[in-house]
């Protein structure tokens, strides 16, 4: 067979499946956040029995091992039939998993790869309050130590804006070994049960009210040894396989729903009397085309990747150009909604494109703040992309 | 086929980036060696039997280096007339127009007197190079018709325009009698042939663009390394890299809905026409912060920022201006959306 007629074949299945199984009614049980994460759950169980939960994985696993192309009509699908996107497991099917499987050793895997498909949640614990766009100044201290007869590391530290960390059993855990040479060569990978003793999880609220992040506090909590992956000393590079786990799907599912959901705005334009306002349809269509613009990048990325072409920046492009175009989207519900949305209304947890627009303008800025802000993008793109001269590195207080 | 990354190396070739808006009729004539006025026609009518996708690289080079060749209304004049169904001299004119005769096609009705035997007086406006014209089609009131220039009652003006790449001329008719043998199809099937061929512009509009848009961030960029003050190349201020990263996401995002669009056959005319107006306010957008990249060199008739800035404020308005467009794709979506 071709492979476009495998793709053909795939999708037909995928959909076919999607129509049967998707839940419809997530948004009205997800007004909570324990029901937010009961349907998430839920969700991902059945996806892993359907066969759909982790495509990306190898295929000795159920479901995995297939093409960057598959994975894409598999997205595609998902966002069509606008199923809950898959917030709850996403560190753990990607981050966790690429981390695992690129760098832990055997033991490693065999031990943590299988709980994430029944269910185990993971959270990354790599930011804190001192180190967030710089993350490599982080000081979250681990000392080694023999105790109770094991070799163990002795952290002590502050995580914060940790996803969904109140709910994860694993966290991805980057710690300093070391004050040593550059600051990114002190830094050691380990993971961490999240039922360690020492180990605390308070929720911050999001600015829309929900909980969707969380600050991990860290007293003395002895991690084995085993629990670190790679040597100590060499985490930064580690890192950099997780933060490189997700490739461009993401973005291309959340271009689409975002398209899939114009016809909000449609709604509100036809509900308030806007149909015939050439200022609205002017701010309209442009919309309309800057999100097909984005969809149009996103679409071309992950072209490019399956043929195995990928440029420095090009993420970078696709993230600014998507969350740009985010904030223009919500930007203009609000708009059109007027002073009714100035009104409280329910929020629905983990969506974007809500129509609750005052929540979905705020949650908005998710995008242009969290993964590498819109400023940090464009020092990428700027000056690896357009090879613009770096900024000087050192600066002294005067 | 030919590759599209040849034929993109071919036209790189002929026209280095290193001179923009090279001399009009020498640009001319090597289009037309070049075959790219029939690059859509079959291979039997002697073209080269390339799809949209390949005049649509073709536009984006001749819009990377200014071209001042009339390549979009050359190519349109040229499948006006292949399209007509009742032009006995068809075969004559596509011959003609295949040796390098410039026949463009002014795609707009215009308002003109018609007196009562039937004469013809008035202006049709915005005739791009006619003075190498040998005849225009244009919107005549009884449909599309072959304006040949040196026709009794016909001549053409120039009318100055801001941006030194293109010139625009007046097409004046004072009593001018239409030769139905010249005829290309009625009123109706004018206005059909209008809508099938109004896409094809934009789309090729928007290539032009980019290019523009694509050549005038690399010279922004290549002067912001080079520039130096305050002891540094002025690419160093996040002030000014900034505003190159959103160029380039821009020109970059742009350009991936303009090939997707290139590609499909489905695409609707209201969404070329809101391709190429979201193409050219990313061009003129991108000239406009090329101009303040460079500082006072950028604003004098020296340098080469103006010419960018000065064909992307005539793209903009070419094919209808933005606020039309805008509108009507907002109304499309609006009623696709209900
Ligand atoms: C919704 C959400 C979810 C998140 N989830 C997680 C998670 O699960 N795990 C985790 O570890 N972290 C997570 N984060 C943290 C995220 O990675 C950081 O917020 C982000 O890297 C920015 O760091 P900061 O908040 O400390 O801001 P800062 O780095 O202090 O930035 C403040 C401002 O300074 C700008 N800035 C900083 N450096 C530069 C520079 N070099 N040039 C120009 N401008 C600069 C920034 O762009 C920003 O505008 C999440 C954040 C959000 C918003």
């Amino acid at each position: 067979m071709r492979e476009e007629d495998t793709l053909d074949a795939l999708r037909t299945e995928v959909r076919g499946w999607m129509e049967k199984n998707a839940p419809k009614d997530w948004r009205d049980a997800s007004r909570t956040q324990d029901d937010f994460v009961a349907t998430q759950r839920s969700w991902f169980a059945k996806l892993v029995e359907g066969g759909y939960a982790i495509p990306h994985w190898p295929a000795d696993w159920p479901g995995g091992g297939r093409s960057l192309a598959e994975q894409k009509v598999i997205y595609e699908e998902l966002a069509r039939i606008d199923a809950p996107r898959l917030l709850l497991s996403f560190v753990s099917t990607y981050h966790a998993f690429a981390t695992l499987h690129e760098c832990a050793s055997a033991e490693q895997k065999a031990k943590y790869l299988p709980r994430i498909l029944k269910g185990e949640t993971w959270c990354q614990g790599f930011s804190e309050p001192g180190a967030g766009s710089d993350l490599a100044a982080l000081k979250t201290k681990a000392v080694r130590e023999t105790r109770d007869g094991r070799e163990v590391y002795v952290v002590n530290g502050q995580k914060v804006w940790s996803t969904m960390a109140q709910f994860a059993d694993m966290c991805l855990l980057l710690v300093r070994t070391s004050n040593d040479g550059p600051k990114q060569a002190g830094i050691t990978y380990l993971l961490m049960d999240m039922k360690t003793p020492g180990v605390s999880v308070s929720p911050i609220n999001q600015i829309q009210g929900d909980e969707e992040f969380a600050e991990i506090f860290l007293d003395n909590v002895a991690i084995p040894v085993e629990q670190r992956v790679g040597e100590e000393g060499k985490g930064w590079a580690v890192a950099q396989a997780t933060l490189a786990s997700e490739r461009g799907l993401t973005l291309m599912e959340l271009s689409y729903r975002m398209r899939g959901a114009l016809w909000r705005v449609a709604e509100l334009i036809r509900k308030n009397g806007y149909e015939n306002d050439a200022g609205v349809l002017r701010d309209f269509g442009g919309l309309v085309t800057q999100v097909d613009a984005v969809c149009a990048i996103a679409d071309q990325f992950l072209d490019n990747r399956i043929k195995g072409i990928e440029r420095v920046g090009d993420a970078s492009i696709v993230k600014n150009a998507y969350s740009r175009a985010l904030r223009a989207y919500s930007l203009l519900g609000l708009r059109l909604g007027g002073m009714d949305e100035q009104y409280l209304a329910p929020i629905t947890f983990g969506d974007l494109n809500t129509g609750n627009w005052m929540a979905d303008f705020m949650n908005s800025y998710a995008w242009t703040i969290a993964g590498g802000s819109e400023e940090v993008q464009r020092n990428i793109i700027a000056e690896r992309m357009l090879e613009l001269p770096r900024e000087p590195k050192t600066w002294v207080l005067a | 086929m030919i590759e599209l990354r040849e034929l993109t190396d071919a036209a790189q070739k002929a026209f280095p980036a290193d001179t923009l808006s090279p001399g009009r009729d020498a640009s001319w004539e090597l289009v037309a060696e070049m075959g790219w006025l029939m690059i859509r026609l079959p291979e039997e009518l002697d073209g080269l039997g390339l799809g949209r996708e390949a005049s649509t690289a073709i536009h984006y080079e001749m819009g990377r280096v200014l071209s001042s060749a009339p390549l979009i209304p050359a190519q349109l004049g040229l499948q006006t007339i292949l399209a007509s169904e009742t032009l006995a001299s068809r075969g004559e004119w596509a011959e003609r127009i295949a040796g390098g005769e410039y026949v463009p096609l002014h795609m707009l009705p215009t308002k003109l007197e018609t007196g009562s035997d039937g004469a013809l007086s008035g202006t049709v406006s915005g005739v791009f190079e006619a003075d190498m014209a040998s005849a225009v089609v244009a919107f005549l009131p009884g449909g599309y018709q072959i304006v040949p220039l040196d026709a009794t009652g016909v001549s053409v003006s120039e009318r100055a325009i801001w941006d030194p790449s293109r010139r625009l001329f007046d097409l004046v008719l004072d009593g001018y009698t239409p030769d139905p043998a010249l005829a290309i199809a009625d009123r109706d099937r004018s206005i059909a042939l209008h809508d099938a061929l109004a896409p094809e512009a934009h789309l090729a509009l928007a290539a032009d663009c980019l290019g523009g848009a694509a050549a005038a961030l690399d010279m922004s960029v290549e002067y912001m390394k080079m520039r130096k003050q305050f002891e540094r190349p002025i690419g160093m201020f996040q002030a000014l890299k900034h505003r190159a990263a959103d160029c380039k996401i821009r020109v970059v995002s742009s350009e991936a809905m303009l090939w997707g669009r290139a590609r499909d056959e489905t695409v609707s005319y209201v969404q070329m026409g809101a391709l190429k107006t979201h193409a050219a306010e990313c061009f003129q957008w991108v000239t406009e912060e090329a101009i303040q990249f460079h500082g006072g060199i950028g604003l004098t008739e020296e340098h080469q920022c103006h010419l960018f800035m000065k064909r992307a404020m005539l793209n903009l308005q070419l094919c209808g201006a933005p606020d039309l467009w805008k509108e009507r794709a907002g109304r499309a979506a609006l009623a696709a959306l209900a």
